[in-house]
């Protein structure tokens, strides 16, 4: 166990700022919050396993973490008290699979249409519901069959001279969104970058917060190893997926104590997608060729966003495009957390925690939202039922990528969730 | 990302600071540990309850007195004139949270104990609970709600030493149930703003209470809606609604937190949390760029000024070490109101005068934290709130008074540093 | 203990009656005491125990917990060493509920002899103390706190002992058979008649005085033995040796961690539920009474806590506080040179002074007190009309029945599935408010700090920062005590807390007396209450 986080409890005064922060623990009881479950459980749990189950409802979103005043580690120790538990208990199967993306990815894109039809069969949930234990109303995303590996190797980019960058897409982008990682890589060449797409697979988050360490660990030392070679060549590493950026910044050394020279390398590479484009234009090199977007767009920033405490520079970023309003909400969490809000007996609760961001969405009366990372855009568009997209998509559309002239209807990376289709 | 100012600390005084800079103008960043005492502290502004034992009852009229009795003080920075136009705009700022009251008189607000507490300011949330002009009150506790207790506060008050008499009762209700489970202050609120419960207080006191009664409730009666809570409660009633502060977290106080939020954000202030300041480069005395750690490593912003509003032990500002050495925790400045021995002896009676109560930074007149010389340690840092030294807020009742006016004064000073200099005489 | 029993009650209901009757009065209510009521009522002899103050209000409240496997005195005190490790077996199970077994360790670190390591592996295996040596990196693997650069390690079957656990199961179990528990009653003189003990004076805390006839008076008052065996004109040299212990606010380590070498300061660190100590130092003191910790001693425990886990220094200390152990010596018996100073004594007045129907106790551990106990019951009986056998070896106290041992983790299993379906007072220490009032019912008192010695209620991290004022109001609003009462509560808490606070305040800990500082006068403005 590695002491920092378990140390941190130390500094743990009670002031109950973290818990009243906490989303799930407003919305459910089953969860005593962040300062019982974190630094304060921690000192009745001894070698073994934790004896807490309620530790389980936490959903990982780290907000408690950020607030905190005195730095305890309170969502990495609640981390490491959960996987604990399902190390003793065993993790279930429903929780093995949804913690594979690239496994679900890799089974569903070649019959996509197919997967797609039964993903949003009511039946077929119900079914799915009672077998698996995937809550037959929670967002699951689209298959995109071509997924966006495949299609980057047919991309021409410009020539090897151009500086180059490194592209970490994860497995949302490329089983379900393999549009966004087209804009994602219009955006940077039309800035004058060659991209690299390495091979890679899944960074190992959802393994993680299903209590799958282990795996965990395997998956992202594999992924580091891919993406070191292009660290060590001093190449710059940009994620669109804010929680798969975060993972490899700080959680996997953090939470699964993962010390390799690959991923320290690879960590001290990374950036959030509109945080590089953000430096950039800090640097001046960046292109602010903006056609108008006179949209008002409200955007909510990912809790796993704000863990990376650089701020919101997807709102600086889209200060720079003329005429575009966004409003930044104030809402903490959406309520997904990764596969938490898929779970039948914490769907409920991920709605509920949800419920004001969406309230607030709607009092915005604009039919599309902004939000940089996959799992809660989905979520986005089911609770609130808008289109929810990645801020690269208005920068793409206020470049004129998309070719077209007036800004006519955003079509997302995929079609949200119509339950019953 | 360059700023024209970065506030380290997301306090009462960061927040104050913050907002000033940015409705004049700059461009601000706040970068914060955590969120502060804004949702801890009773969300009253203290600006001077006590002047040793002796209660304050006109903070005006005792200033001279405190300044002449603490030399250090950091209200001797700050003119009485700011220290009003600060406590007026914040006023204004804090919009419909309704604050009201000024430095010539202080209200007594009773405590959550039952002792009547000086306050210069309080949100009209709060101020029905005046004891200043007597009369009739009946304190209401919700079953499960362990941190109210409203017998003990009514008999103490009974007891406590007032202007004019008052009688004091208790009225214990039930709560219906939503859920099982630990009631909490931040918990009631929500179901208070989901409207679950107001119906339900209305009723349960029309029948219980007196005629010429002040119901004192716990401060739990919503976040967003809390003000329209209270109307609703007062008309149905006829009578006035006030709360009483309690244990944190403290609701009222995450109201406050959440109007300046919003301000800052409509402003275009940014805020980060989960940060540490670690440190600033400099150039002939004049910070260049602050060195901020996040997820993955440093990021040095580029600043025009720098406000210091980390607070004090409570808030990580200051640090003991088991040697015996304080150290001011972000930028190592020289700290006053610290032992010279190596080794910090405390009293061995609680309420005895303790070493390092007053400790924290020294400033000049522009808030600048100074070193053994007297001189600003960087021309273009400020200090504000708790990490100033010279004060012992907690005892003199004077917390959020002083992030309050120091804050607004610290902007003040970078706002227009030359005009400050020529209206601040030595005092 | 229902409030009936009490002497003061049973006054009010016979005004005639001035004293009670008992074949054995036990003076002192720690280990040694609360063992001697056990084995005597278990025997079946009428029994009445007194104490000043609380039970394990003394020595056994304020030691660090350890139940000694004997490897501490496996080199320098065999017998010592024999006993502990027969009582070790002995109470795990018939106390199983009051100790945790975490198991303990003695590792050689760089700044101890290595030689002493041979000679304590030879010392075990004298006495049957088992003793195996185990990898370094084992050690490392289980402890992995402790430092780096230790040379040997070493596994015993130290555990950890809850010592209020202890001496209240002691005390149930005893009445449970018929015997008298009386706290908060102070012995003013013994009864002497002639060349006997026939019984003592005492005083209650209501002010009532009576007496207590008794045909053996057994005194275990511990290191206050001597001033007991005065009354009777007995000598009994026990000096106090005051031992300073710092709680750490976590588990640093989950065993007894104890260095290999001569016992000499500092050389434990040992769980103690959800904290550690360390321990203890060996200052004389002329007065057990009066204990104030020194500077000094702090920071020798700071020092050597450092070698046994780097980094100790930065870890929270929660608190600090002081011990007093009984030494014995006896200077008057020159052929008994097999009393050594911490092994315990038995004094038997009538062959030593003379002195008939009084026995004292004294010196000695913990973990032996049930030895001490039979040993003193044993000679009581000689008195009592004849022999009858001890079964404290065999009968478990109330509450260790099932010989399930404490788990760490028990009081927070006990919230689940739904942590906080009842109110939780204390959330440091998981403290019910059902718990709560069931105690303070039970217990009759209205002083907080009792109640947070029994229930360890404001001994988690926050000392008290939220949980105190709603004990107050819940105090006053059970009708306990009026809000005076309840104001005298909160601000004697507050100053009682304060002396195991201000020794080691600094780092995570000031923080917190800050905040706490800004809860009970910023927010709440006790200091103006009126009292």
């Amino acid at each position: 166990m590695n002491d920092a986080i378990r140390d941190s409890l130390d500094h743990c005064v009670k002031c109950t700022i973290c818990e009243t922060f906490c989303p799930v623990s407003q919305a459910t009881p089953l969860f005593p919050g962040p300062k019982y479950a974190g630094p304060q459980a921690e000192r009745y749990r001894g070698a073994g396993p934790s004896p807490d189950s309620s530790v389980d409802y936490c959903s990982g979103c780290g907000i408690c973490t950020q607030v905190c005043p005195q730095d305890v580690k309170i969502a990495e120790i609640n981390s490491r008290a959960r996987a604990k538990l399902w190390e003793r208990r065993g993790i279930p199967i429903r929780n093995q699979l949804i913690a594979r993306p690239t496994v679900i990815g890799r089974m569903g894109a070649p019959v996509a249409p197919l997967a797609n039809w039964a993903l949003h069969n009511r039946a077929v949930r119900s079914v799915v519901q009672s077998v698996i234990g995937i809550h037959r109303d929670a967002p699951m995303p689209s298959f995109a069959g071509k997924t966006f590996q495949s299609r980057a190797r047919l991309h021409r980019g410009p020539t090897s001279d151009a500086p180059a960058v490194v592209y970490f897409h994860g497995c949302g982008t490329n089983y379900y969104e393999p549009r966004v990682g087209e804009m994602v890589v219009a955006v940077l060449e039309h800035n004058g970058f060659r991209v690299i797409i390495p091979p890679q697979d899944c960074c190992g988050l959802p393994l993680q917060s299903n209590g799958n360490f282990r795996t965990a660990r395997t998956y992202v030392r594999r992924l580091a190893g891919n993406l070191a070679p292009h660290a060590r060549a001093g190449l710059p590493i940009v994620a669109n997926s804010t929680s798969c950026g975060l993972m490899l910044k700080r959680e996997a050394h953090e939470i699964l104590g993962v010390d390799d020279a690959d991923l320290e390398v690879v960590s001290g590479a990374m950036f959030d997608l509109c945080e590089f484009l953000l430096r950039l234009h800090e640097q001046g090199k960046l292109r602010t060729d903006f056609r108008s977007l006179p949209l008002t767009v409200p955007y909510h920033a990912p809790c796993q966003q704000r863990g990376h405490g650089i701020g919101k520079p997807a709102l600086d970023l889209l200060a720079l495009v003329p005429d575009l309003h966004m409003i930044e909400l104030d809402v903490d969490c959406c309520g997904i957390a990764g596969t938490y809000g898929l779970k039948k007996e914490k769907y409920e609760i991920s709605m509920a925690v949800g419920e004001r961001l969406f309230t607030d969405i709607a009092a915005t009366g604009s039919d599309l939202a902004a939000c940089d990372s996959e799992t809660c855009r989905w979520q986005i568009a089911h609770g609130a039922g808008v289109t929810a997209v990645h801020p690269i998509e208005l920068l793409y559309r206020a470049y004129g990528l998309d070719g077209m002239l007036q800004p006519g209807p955003v079509t997302a990376g995929r079609q949200p969730t119509t339950v019953g289709a | 990302m360059s700023y024209d100012t970065l506030v380290v600390g997301a306090g009462l005084a960061g927040l104050t600071a913050a907002l000033r800079l940015a409705e004049r103008g700059q461009r601000v960043l706040v970068a914060a540990r955590g969120v502060g005492a804004t949702h801890l502290a009773p969300a009253t502004v203290d600006v001077l309850g006590y002047l040793g034992d002796a209660r304050v009852d006109s903070p005006a009229r005792s200033l001279a007195a405190l300044l002449a009795s603490a030399p250090d003080h950091p209200y001797r920075h700050v003119p009485a004139e700011r220290m009003t136009t600060a406590l007026e705009w914040f006023a204004e700022r804090a919009g419909t949270l309704g604050y009201s009251g000024n430095l010539d008189a202080n209200m007594l607000l009773p405590t959550a104990v039952g002792v009547p507490k000086p306050s210069a300011l309080a949100p009209q949330t709060m101020t029905g609970g005046d004891l200043r002009d007597g009369g009739r009150f009946a304190f209401v506790g919700f079953k499960g709600f362990k941190d109210f207790h409203p017998a003990l506060i009514a008999d103490n008050l009974g007891r406590a030493r007032l202007p004019a008499p008052i009688t004091a009762r208790a009225i214990e209700l039930e709560p219906p149930a939503s859920r099982i489970g630990d009631l909490s202050g931040r918990v009631l609120a929500g179901r208070f703003d989901h409207g679950e419960l107001t119906d339900w207080l209305g009723g349960a006191l029309m029948d219980r209470i007196d005629a010429d009664e002040r119901i004192g409730v716990p401060a739990v009666l919503g976040l967003r809606k809390a003000v329209e809570t209270w109307r609703d409660l007062e008309s149905r009633l006829g009578r006035k609604v006030f709360e009483v502060a309690t244990l944190p977290p403290s609701v009222p106080g995450i109201r406050l937190y959440e109007a300046m939020a919003a301000a800052l954000r409509d402003g275009g202030v940014r805020i980060v949390h989960g940060v540490r300041v670690s440190g600033a480069h400099a150039n002939n005395r004049r910070i260049e760029t602050v060195d901020v750690v996040n997820a993955t490593g440093s990021v040095s912003y580029p600043v025009q000024a720098v406000v210091l509003a980390s607070g004090g032990f409570a808030s990580g500002g200051l640090e003991l070490d088991s040697f015996g050495t304080t150290r001011e925790t972000v930028f190592d400045l020289p700290v006053i109101g610290v032992q010279s021995t190596d080794r910090v002896r405390f009293a061995p009676r609680y309420f005895d005068a303790q070493p390092l109560a007053g400790a924290g930074v020294a400033t000049d007149d522009l808030l600048r934290p100074i070193d053994t010389a007297g001189d600003p340690v960087y021309a273009n840092l400020y200090a504000a709130g708790a990490i100033i030294g010279g004060a012992v807020p907690w005892r003199e009742k004077s917390g959020t008074g002083i992030s309050i006016v120091t804050g607004y004064a610290a902007a003040e000073a970078i706002l227009t540093p030359t005009t400050l200099a020529a209206t601040e005489a030595v005092r | 203990m229902d409030r009936l029993d009490t002497l003061s009650a049973m006054a009010t209901h016979n005004p005639s009656m001035s004293s009670l009757e008992a074949d054995v009065l036990v003076i002192g209510g720690g280990s040694t005491g609360a063992g001697v009521a056990w084995d005597a009522a278990l025997r079946g002899f009428s029994t009445i125990l007194v104490e000043r103050r609380d039970l394990a209000d003394g020595t056994t409240g304020r030691f660090h917990g350890l139940l000694h496997s004997g490897g501490r005195y496996a080199v320098k005190d065999p017998s010592a060493a024999r006993e502990c490790i027969a009582e070790n077996r002995v109470l795990r199970v018939t106390a199983a509920d009051c100790i945790e077994d975490t198991g303990g360790l003695f590792v050689s670190t760089p700044w101890d002899d290595p030689d002493y390591a041979d000679q304590f592996l030879e010392g075990c295996m004298a006495t049957g103390v088992p003793a195996e040596e185990i990898p370094i990196g084992e050690g490392l693997r289980r402890e992995p706190r402790v430092n780096p650069d230790i040379r040997r390690a070493f596994l015993v079957p130290d555990a950890s002992l809850d010592p209020w656990k202890l001496v209240w199961g002691c005390a149930r179990s005893a009445e449970e058979h018929g015997a008298r528990i009386l706290p908060y009653h102070r012995v003013l003189d013994l009864e002497v008649d002639g060349d006997r003990v026939v019984g003592a004076r005492v005083r209650s805390e209501h002010g009532e005085e009576f007496r207590i006839h008794a045909t053996v008076v057994i005194n275990a008052a511990g290191a206050w033995a001597g001033q007991i065996a005065e009354l009777a004109h007995c000598k009994v040299n026990v000096r106090a040796g005051m031992g300073l212990m710092i709680a750490m606010n976590h588990r640093l380590v989950h065993m007894c961690v104890n260095r290999c070498k001569r016992p000499a300061d500092g050389d434990i660190l040992l769980p103690l539920r959800t904290a550690c100590v360390i321990g203890t130092t060996d200052v004389f003191v002329p007065d057990p009474d009066q204990t104030e910790i020194r500077q000094e001693d702090i920071d020798l425990l700071l020092d050597e806590g450092e070698k046994l886990v780097p980094g100790f220094r930065q870890a929270r200390a929660l608190h600090a506080w002081a011990g007093v152990r009984p030494l014995f010596e006896d200077t008057d018996k020159v052929a008994e040179t097999r009393d050594v100073t911490r092994s315990h004594a038995l004094l038997d007045h009538s062959s030593r002074e003379g002195v008939a129907g009084f026995v004292t106790i004294t010196g000695g551990k913990t973990t032996t007190f049930r030895l001490m106990a039979e040993a003193a019951v044993d000679a009581a009986c000689l008195q009592l009309g004849g022999h009858r056998v001890c079964r404290t070896a065999e009968v478990p106290l109330v509450g260790s029945e099932n010989h399930v041992p404490y788990r760490i983790g028990s009081r927070l299993a006990e919230r689940e599935p739904v942590p906080q379906a009842e109110e939780i007072i204390c959330e440091c220490e998981l403290i019910t408010r059902a718990r709560l009032e069931d105690t303070i019912r039970q217990r009759d008192t209205t002083s907080l700090d009792d109640i947070r010695r029994l229930l360890r209620l404001g001994m988690g991290p926050c000392q008290g920062g939220f949980c105190m004022y709603r004990v107050a109001g819940i105090l006053h609003a059970g009708g306990s005590v009026d809000h005076l009462g309840a104001n005298r509560a909160l601000l004697d808490f507050l100053e009682e807390r304060w002396k195991g606070l201000h020794p080691i305040l600094h780092g995570d800990q000031l923080r917190q007396a800050r905040l706490d500082d800004w809860i009970y006068q910023g927010i709440l403005d006790v200091e103006h209450l009126p009292a």
